[in-house]
Order: structure tokens, then sequence, then C-alpha cells
């Protein structure tokens, strides 16, 4: 790929020749693509395409291999170990597995993420969760534990842990993949209307429903190289 | 810090599975070096006790006057690690002769004067060191005008000398062996509980907490959980003392001895090591937990 200029303006993701390498095994090979502010992005493939060891290099769960990557103005290739949660606290992160934590309640687990970034009043943090909890459908639900929850009702608490601190980017790898067509559903709606409120969405999935549905911008992987990208960077059908 | 310390105390409260292996493990760990501590202490006053029973005689010349003679004991009663003197004279040491040889009395009758010289004994506080200062503490008193000669059991102190030192060696060996390898089984147990936290770690690892986000409430936890497992052994070794040495008094096995338990300020110690130990165990194991 030819280098491009980068606006910083316009392009909230930048990979570039990205590789990864575990042992002898390539993982990613000279992965380059964009993604634009206010994206809402597809990364699909089959299964061990690299997907989620893409997803992984964007909130530095791995450190690349070579190539240089900036996510949100962050030159991830550079960044010190004490710079990687200020990372972290712009990035909403959604798992397929929800990764919750067990022993904490719906409500605690959702507020960590507000006590982690620093806020202390009790109040504000009971206000931004409870709203953030309403909004996904989970708020009578708030002094559960994930596990007396369904796979759907977890993914909804995950992704009202990814969405309220307000993170200029949510990655969501494969937020689909355990759940049925219903819940799916409702899980790219909410992650639609986080969209819709500003944030940009970066989706790593297999999930040829959810690929049906519209976005502005694409990257499909293969054996770890990106061998298409199909941005749509003016507007969005979904 | 105030949120660390809330966030610890919930997650202590909030793991109770986990964190009560912990204190047992810790309790039992206090109970043991705390009932060695015991022994410790009551062993050292036993062997204090037979050390104030040592007596050094100080005969006196027969020229010494009773004026000269309080001079002399002014004197001794003024060096260290003197517990006090008392006058005997001669005549209460005949008699105290005749006394002890009960019906072998005849030996003394063809006596006409009484042999024995005046003398004075002399007691030793607990704290004096045993053969280093008792033979300096002798030449010192045979120095003394109106003293003629100074006698004490030099073989026996050597070997009691050699008995206590060897035992005042060994208990520190052994409290060091103990204390390290307490000291590992709490920091593994740490670790375990920590391994047992691992996901929760590597979470809020990722949704962005720092470094000192994550340690210090589990700093906090480590802290609380060594003043738990520190009182509950402490209690523990209360209740198994309580209920056997005063059965041990009625038995009459304790007739020469006052048993004590741990005095307040070594209590203070032992909880106060428990919390370090707790501390200790959870900032030798976080580090490699906080790479991810």
């Amino acid at each position: 790929m030819r280098k491009m200029l980068f606006d910083p303006e316009r392009t909230i993701i930048r990979l570039y020749e990205v590789s990864k390498h575990f042992g002898d095994t390539d993982a990613l090979v000279d992965v380059s693509f964009d993604v634009c502010r206010n994206a809402f992005f597809f990364i699909s493939g089959p299964s061990g395409a690299g997907k989620s060891t893409l997803m992984k290099l964007l909130y530095l769960g791995e450190r690349m291999s070579s190539g240089y990557a900036i996510v949100d103005g962050m030159n991830l290739s550079r960044i010190k170990h004490g710079q990687v949660p200020m990372l972290r606290r712009r990035l909403g992160i959604v798992f397929q597995d929800y990764r919750l934590i067990p022993g904490k309640s719906v409500f605690d687990n959702v507020g960590l993420v507000l006590e982690v970034a620093g806020m202390s009043s009790r109040k504000t943090i009971r206000e931004r969760v409870m709203s953030v909890l309403e909004k996904v459908g989970m708020a009578d639900r708030h002094d559960a534990f994930p596990p007396t929850l369904s796979g759907g009702e977890q993914q909804r608490v995950a992704l009202a842990r990814a969405m309220v601190g307000n993170p200029s980017i949510i990655l969501a790898d494969e937020p689909t993949a355990s759940l049925d067509i219903e819940a799916a559903e409702r899980i790219f709606d909410l992650l639609v209307a986080a969209h819709e409120e500003g944030a940009t969405v970066v989706i790593t999935t297999h999930d040829r429903y959810l690929l049906s549905k519209g976005c502005t911008g694409r990257a499909y992987l293969k054996n770890g190289r990106c061998v298409a990208t199909e941005p749509h960077p003016e507007g969005m059908d979904i | 810090m105030r949120d660390a310390i809330r966030r610890g105390f919930a997650d202590f409260l909030n793991y109770k599975a986990l964190h009560g292996i912990c204190v047992i493990t810790i309790a039992l760990a206090v109970f043991v070096i705390s009932a060695f501590g015991l022994f410790l202490q009551n062993a050292n006053d036993l062997m204090r006790s037979w050390k104030e029973e040592i007596r050094v005689i100080a005969y006196l010349t027969p020229e010494t006057g009773p004026a000269e003679r309080e001079g002399i004991i002014a004197d001794i009663e003024s060096y260290s690690g003197v517990g006090g003197v008392a006058y005997v004279s001669g005549d209460e040491a005949f008699e105290w002769l005749k006394a002890e040889i009960g019906s072998q009395t005849a030996l003394l009758e063809g006596l006409t004067d009484n042999p024995l010289p005046d003398a004075l004994e002399v007691s030793l506080s607990g704290d004096i060191d045993g053969t280093a200062s008792i033979p300096d503490l002798a030449d010192k008193m045979s120095g003394l005008k109106g003293v003629d000669d100074v006698e004490y059991a030099r073989q026996w102190l050597e070997r009691f000398d050699g008995i206590y030192n060897l035992f005042r060696l060994t208990s520190m060996v052994l409290i060091g062996l103990i204390f390290a390898a307490i000291m590992m089984i709490v920091a593994n147990t740490i670790r375990l509980i920590l391994y047992q936290r691992i996901e929760e770690i590597k979470i809020t690892r990722v949704i962005g907490a720092d470094d000192t986000f994550i340690k210090y409430p589990l700093y906090f936890e480590g802290i609380m959980l060594g003043l738990a497992g520190g009182l509950a052994g402490l209690l523990l070794l209360y209740a198994a003392f309580s209920a056997t040495v005063p059965q041990l008094s009625a038995a009459g096995l304790l007739v020469y001895f006052q048993v004590r338990f741990l005095p307040w300020p070594l209590v203070l110690i032992l909880i106060l090591s428990s919390m370090a130990v707790g501390w200790i165990g959870c900032y030798l194991s976080i580090r490699r937990f906080l790479k991810f």
C-alpha cells in the first residue's frame, strides 16, 4: 500500500504494513488500511484469518512485530507501558466471550470503567451507569451477577461497559458469535446506536448475517493478509 | 488512596471463600510461630529464675567489723548485675551446717571454735551475663578491703551458660527458619489467590486500569488478610493456652514456675508482622500479574 498522508481529523485508525508473528507462525502480514472517524467498520474473514489478533493489536493486548499503527492519535509502535492505560480508556472493547468479572455485580462491572478513569463521585457514577444500563435494557438487572445472566444479557452488559466511558472507538470482537439471531440483532442495534451517538465502531466478524448489514467501511483478511478493503467514507447504509 | 481502600475492603468481603483459605493459612502460621514464641519466652523465664538462684559468696576477714562490713555491702550492691546482698555470720553458717548434716553432727563435736568465717551472700539479678560477668564481679569483690576470699560455682556456671547459649542460638535459628518457611507459604497462598483472580486483573487492565489502580487495593487486601490471620492465630493460641495451662497447674506440673501468656508488645509485633507478611506476599506476587 502506498503510504498516504495522515489526517488525524479524518482518520482515527491507521495500520501500515502491520505484521505479527508468534514464533514461526505469521498471524498478520503487512496489513494496511485506514478507518475514518465515526466509521462503522467491519473486519471480516474466515476463522483463523487474524481478525482477533488484529483487534488485540489495536488495544495493545499484543504488540505488533513490525509496521506501525495509529489509534486515536497514539502511535502504538512507540507507546510506553505507562501510556497503555490512556489508550485503553479511549476505547470501549466488546469480546465474544463477554469477559465480565463474575464476582462483581452488573452495576460494578460497568461502573469499574468510570472508577478506572478516575471518577470518584459515587452519585455521578451511579447516574452514568444506570443511564447506560437503561439504554441496553439491563437497568432492572443492575444488581445481578454475570453468571446468572443469559449470553445475550451478558453481552448487553459488556456493551454497556464499553459505552459508559463515552469512548471515541468501540472495538467489538465477534460480538454476536455466541448469540442467537434475536440477541445478535439487539446487540447490533445497540452498536448502531453507539455509532449514531458519535463513536467509531470497529467490528470483527465472520457472521454473514451481520455482514449483510450496511457499513461505511470494510477490510477482508485471509491467512493474515488484508486482501481487500472497501471504504465508503461518504455515507452509511445501515 | 481512599478509593483504593474502599475497593480493597469491598473485594476483601467479596471473595469470602478465597480469602477464608488465606486467613486460615496465615492464622495457622501465626499460631505456630507464636506458640513457639510462647515456649521460648517461658523457657527464658525459667532460665532467668535459675540464674537468680546462683550465689557468689564473699568470705570476710576475722578483723572486719560491722561498720566496715556495711561499707563492703554498699560497695557490692552498687555493682551491676547484683540482685541483693545478705550477711551470714559465722555462727549462723555453723548452725546451718549442723542442721544440714543432721544425724552426723558428731563429726563436729571435736571442734572447740567455729571455723566458719562471716560471709556475704550475693544473689544476682536475672539480666546478668553468665560466664562473662560473674568472674569479673568476683574479681571486683576480691579486691575490696575486708574480703578474704570469693567463691562461686564456676564449673556449674560454665555448664549452665553453655546450655543457655545453645538454647538461645537454636531458638534464633529455628525462629528464622520457621519465619522464612511461613513467609513462603503465605506468599504462595496469596499468589494462588491472585491466580484465581487473574482474569479479573486482565479485564481490569483491558478497560484501562493502570498499575496503581490494580496494586493498591490488592496491597490493602494483603494487609487485611494479615491482620485477620494474625488476630485469628493469636486468639487460637490464647484459647489453647487458657484451656491447657490451668489444667497443668491443677495437676501440679507447674508448681515451681509461673507460665504466662505473650506480653502485649509481642502480641502487637506478631500482628504487625503478619500484616507485613500479607503485604509482602502481595507485593512479591503482584509484579508478575502486572505484565498484562
